[in-house]
């Protein structure tokens, strides 16, 4: 027989709602044999007793039902952001508020690079910058190159549609005055008029930085040190079973996770999804590759997700909106795939048996998925599909009741709240529309499963932030966005837990702490729901069990 | 030496408008030019098999020195690919996906120094736009295509009467004005409308000009289609005068493309497709300056391009 632990904690929070919490579980192979009081412990015969935990609060392993594994990858480039943003070694870097701070981390990091004998042309790449926060002051060249004028820099936005270059960079990638692509972005008035402020806009005017230093910055493939970093994060954030929702899952890609997951020392289980759109196989094709990696799955990789695409994002203006459109009148936005397209391979994969993540920023994109997947479901019933629809950000009740009738689940944006709440209140879709931005609340009346998110890298990993997003609705202004639409504590924590792994179809493994299930914990210094619910942001995590394995976080 | 331009044209169209086939009839008619296609499926370009010279992962070689890409889901890594192979291209034909502005992907061929738009063509099954043209959720899309083109190929007559054929055209005009529709079927369309590769060479060698009636010969051959107007003019043109030129040209001229002296020891590459012009600097040419022009027949503003090359 394996030897039984016995963990004794402060307080457990099974998220088992036929038992509520406990003081002691018990675990063996990698399983939780027992949940409760030391007797019923006792009940299962011999046992070591770990006081580790004894003055801790113990939760299920928090489940990311939609992040990206380059998280951790983006750390080996220099974080620029707004907001202050904790790296994988655990170190906290600083929110830069001003021009000044960027140029000054900047500077730093060049002269950091030459002292460590990094040649001068070596590009300095850095990521996270917004300049939606600077008040309409724009970087140009003129900032850039107090930093370095020798050695190329290249930032790139938050956003992901701009990026900013000094004057080391626009000569190596041979941008000059006579540049005549719109996104190069020129200076209109001064000495410097005519001559590119090294703000490049849009796809066509990145390309020329992207050709220069291509696969040595942010087309670098998925590498065994990124998804390391992965892993820690992670850790750091209580969470022990993260999604990456977008893969290709080549040969070479399913051989990093296969090697980085196979080692007993990863903290994280991993679910890599097919990328189903614009990719490397037809639908028909794709579902027969899903399948066929299905059987290499392990615990700590599990394939077969599959993901696809409807539509941009909604602070990019790419979003697909129903009517009354953007609040600025901008253009409604883009389709990544044909609603017509969209439903025939959506039908493949279905038929396959897979599950469908479904990126839908937009209403109109969401009810376009919605019509798409009734008429599938139509034509070819099938039980507990789990299909679910990603970000989901302007849903609807009257589409959540579909939604809910569909058997369709949704997986909502809730750090949109704060990270985009005020732009989406005052630019992209006004109040009335962004009060009901990530309705979590119109989600659960209607009875739809519920997960909510970060989309690591685009905001930081952290469900505990996403749930105190989900729980306050506030914004960096200050703004309540849809008072009705908060949730409970307890149900936030449930959407960060069981929710997201109902999504997975691993609710029966993951989720919750009760006998027979995954020994997966989070380990809190503080209880959650003994907090005050504003300070729900800052529960202090110690760090994770994974199928009985002890991580401790590891703070820099 | 300066290094050549790789002339870059964009197809774009809803799906089933007929990309594929009029990229499949292009390879296929290369004409001895290497072309680099980027598509986004294979499995549809169904390349003939004796045509297929060799193939690996996203790329297939073609027997006449063609190739095929694969465009998964990053056009920048793919489009970084050709122009980093060892193969020297004479050009770039990207497919837009249905569902994607033409225009965006076009700026590439703006942007590099190694690239030079040389038009975007739009495809419509005319079977299938009326009804596409009043679905919400493609109407836009659709629209933001045509406002993209230099040139629309109407494709696909024989799936509609004449009657919707023409209620499809005054659509596509509502939309993108006075760009040229070309109606066809299977998607056969004239070289010398795709690309300025197919414009023929200036003719004389005197400021003398050139206009007849042009008969492409080869697979093209539409019968005597297109006028061609050439010219060698001796002028100094300042540019920007060329520039505001390009901005409005005479109605008529589908395609122009030559050399011309900007400066006492300046020069320049002016080319014109569709609905709009780019002026270059350039080396001196060893032959002097030449301008060619071509638009269809009995259409071509010969005299309209006569008062600004040669009495300009």
């Amino acid at each position: 027989m394996s030897p039984i632990t016995v963990y004794p904690a402060r307080q457990i929070i099974t998220m088992n709602p036929m038992q509520p919490h406990a003081t002691h579980v018990a675990v063996r192979d990698g399983r939780v044999l027992a949940v409760g009081a030391l007797e019923d412990m006792q009940a299962w015969g011999a046992f070591t007793l770990d006081e580790r935990f004894a003055g801790k609060v113990l939760m299920p392993g928090l489940v990311e039902g939609h992040c990206h594994l380059k998280e951790g990858s983006m750390w080996d480039w220099t974080y620029l952001g707004w907001f202050d943003r904790q790296d994988p070694a655990g170190k906290v870097w600083n929110g830069l508020r001003s021009m000044a701070a960027v140029i000054a981390r900047l500077a730093e990091v060049d002269a950091q690079m030459t002292t460590d004998g990094v040649p001068a042309t070596k590009p300095l790449i850095a990521w996270g910058f917004d300049p939606i926060y600077f008040g309409g002051e724009r970087m140009t060249v003129e900032h850039l190159d107090r930093a370095s004028d020798t050695r190329p820099i290249v930032i790139g936005h938050a956003n992901g549609h701009l990026m900013n270059v000094n004057t080391a960079m626009l000569r190596i990638a041979e941008i000059t005055r006579d540049n005549e692509v719109e996104g190069v972005v020129k200076f209109a008035g001064g000495l410097m008029e005519g001559e590119p402020t090294g703000e490049l806009q849009e796809p066509a005017a990145m390309f020329l930085v992207l050709r220069k230093i291509g696969n040595a910055g942010l087309l670098a493939p998925m590498t065994e040190a990124g998804v390391r970093s992965f892993g820690r994060l992670a850790c750091l954030q209580g969470v022990t079973t993260a999604t990456d929702l977008v893969n290709k899952l080549t040969e070479a890609d399913c051989g990093v996770l296969e090697k980085v997951t196979q080692d007993d020392d990863c903290p994280v289980r991993i679910l890599p999804a097919f990328q189903a759109f614009h990719g490397t196989h037809g639908a028909p094709l794709g579902a027969e590759h899903v399948r066929s990696l299905i059987p290499r799955s392990t615990d700590r990789l599990r394939y077969g997700l599959v993901k696809m695409m409807l539509d941009g994002s909604i602070q990019g203006f790419s979003a697909r909106l129903r009517w009354p459109g953007h609040f600025n009148g901008a253009p409604n936005g883009i389709w990544v795939t044909a609603p017509a397209q969209y439903e025939t391979d959506f039908e493949a994969y279905h038929r396959a048996d897979l599950t469908i993540h479904t990126h839908t920023n937009g209403d109109e994109a969401s009810e376009a998925a919605i019509n798409a997947i009734e008429r599938v479901l139509a034509r070819a019933p099938r039980a507990d599909h789990r299909h679910t629809l990603q970000h989901g950000q302007m849903i609807d009740a009257p589409m959540f009741r579909r939604m809910a009738a569909l058997g369709l689940c949704a997986n909502l944006f809730a750090n949109h709240i704060w990270y985009w709440g005020d732009q989406h209140y005052e630019t992209t879709m006004g109040p009335d529309r962004a009060n009901r931005l990530d309705a979590c609340g119109s989600a659960l009346a209607a009875g739809v499963p519920l997960a909510i998110h970060s989309d690591a890298p685009v905001t930081p990993l952290g469900p505990f932030f996403t749930a105190w997003c989900a729980v306050n609705r506030l914004t960096p202004k200050g703004r309540l966005l849809g008072a009705a639409e908060r949730i409970g504590v307890p149900q936030a924590l449930r959407a960060i837990t069981l929710g997201a792994a109902w999504t997975l179809k691993l609710d029966h493994e993951i989720g919750s702490i009760e006998c027979g299930k995954r020994a997966d914990f989070c380990v809190l210094e503080d209880d959650p729901l003994a907090m005050d619910p504003m300070a729900l942001k800052d529960v202090r995590v110690w760090g994770t069990v994974l199928s009985g394995r002890v991580f401790e976080a590891r703070r820099g | 030496m300066a290094r050549e331009r790789l002339p870059l044209t964009v197809i774009g169209g809803f799906l089933g408008a007929g990309k594929t086939t009029l990229l499949n009839r292009w390879l296929r008619e290369a004409g001895g030019r290497r072309i680099a296609v980027l598509v986004n499926d294979f499995g549809a370009l169904n390349i003939d098999a004796e045509l297929v010279a060799a193939a690996s992962g996203d790329t297939i070689a073609l027997t006449n020195g063609c190739v095929c890409c694969q465009i998964g889901d990053d056009l920048s890594r793919a489009l970084i690919a050709v122009l980093e192979s060892r193969t020297a291209f004479d050009a770039v034909v990207i497919e837009a996906s249905g569902v994607s502005d033409p225009w965006r992907i076009a700026q590439l061929g703006l942007a590099d120094p190694g690239l030079a738009l040389d038009g975007v063509i739009v495809l419509v099954d005319a079977g299938a736009a009326l009804q596409q043209s009043r679905d919400p959720l493609l109407a836009d899309t659709l629209e933001r295509q045509l406002r993209a083109a230099d040139l629309i190929v109407l494709n696909k007559t024989d799936d509609a009467t004449p009657q919707d054929v023409a209620r499809v055209s005054a659509w596509a005009a509502s939309i993108a004005g006075r760009t040229l529709q070309w109606e066809t079927t299977q998607a056969r369309v004239p070289l010398a409308l795709l690309t300025s590769q197919g414009l023929p060479a200036a003719r004389g060698h005197h400021a003398a000009c050139s206009h007849e009636t042009h008969a492409h010969a080869g697979a093209h051959d539409h019968g005597s289609q297109f006028d061609t107007w050439s010219c060698r003019p001796e002028g100094v043109f300042a540019p920007t005068a060329l520039r505001a030129w390009l901005k409005d040209t005479p109605e008529g001229l589908l395609r122009l493309k030559g050399l011309l002296r900007t400066g006492e020891a300046e020069w320049s590459e002016i080319q014109f497709a569709g609905r709009r012009g780019t002026l270059r600097r350039t080396e001196a040419p060893a032959n002097g300056a030449a301008l060619v022009a071509i638009g269809l027949r009995g259409q071509l503003p010969a005299a309209a391009l006569e008062a600004q090359f040669v009495h300009g």
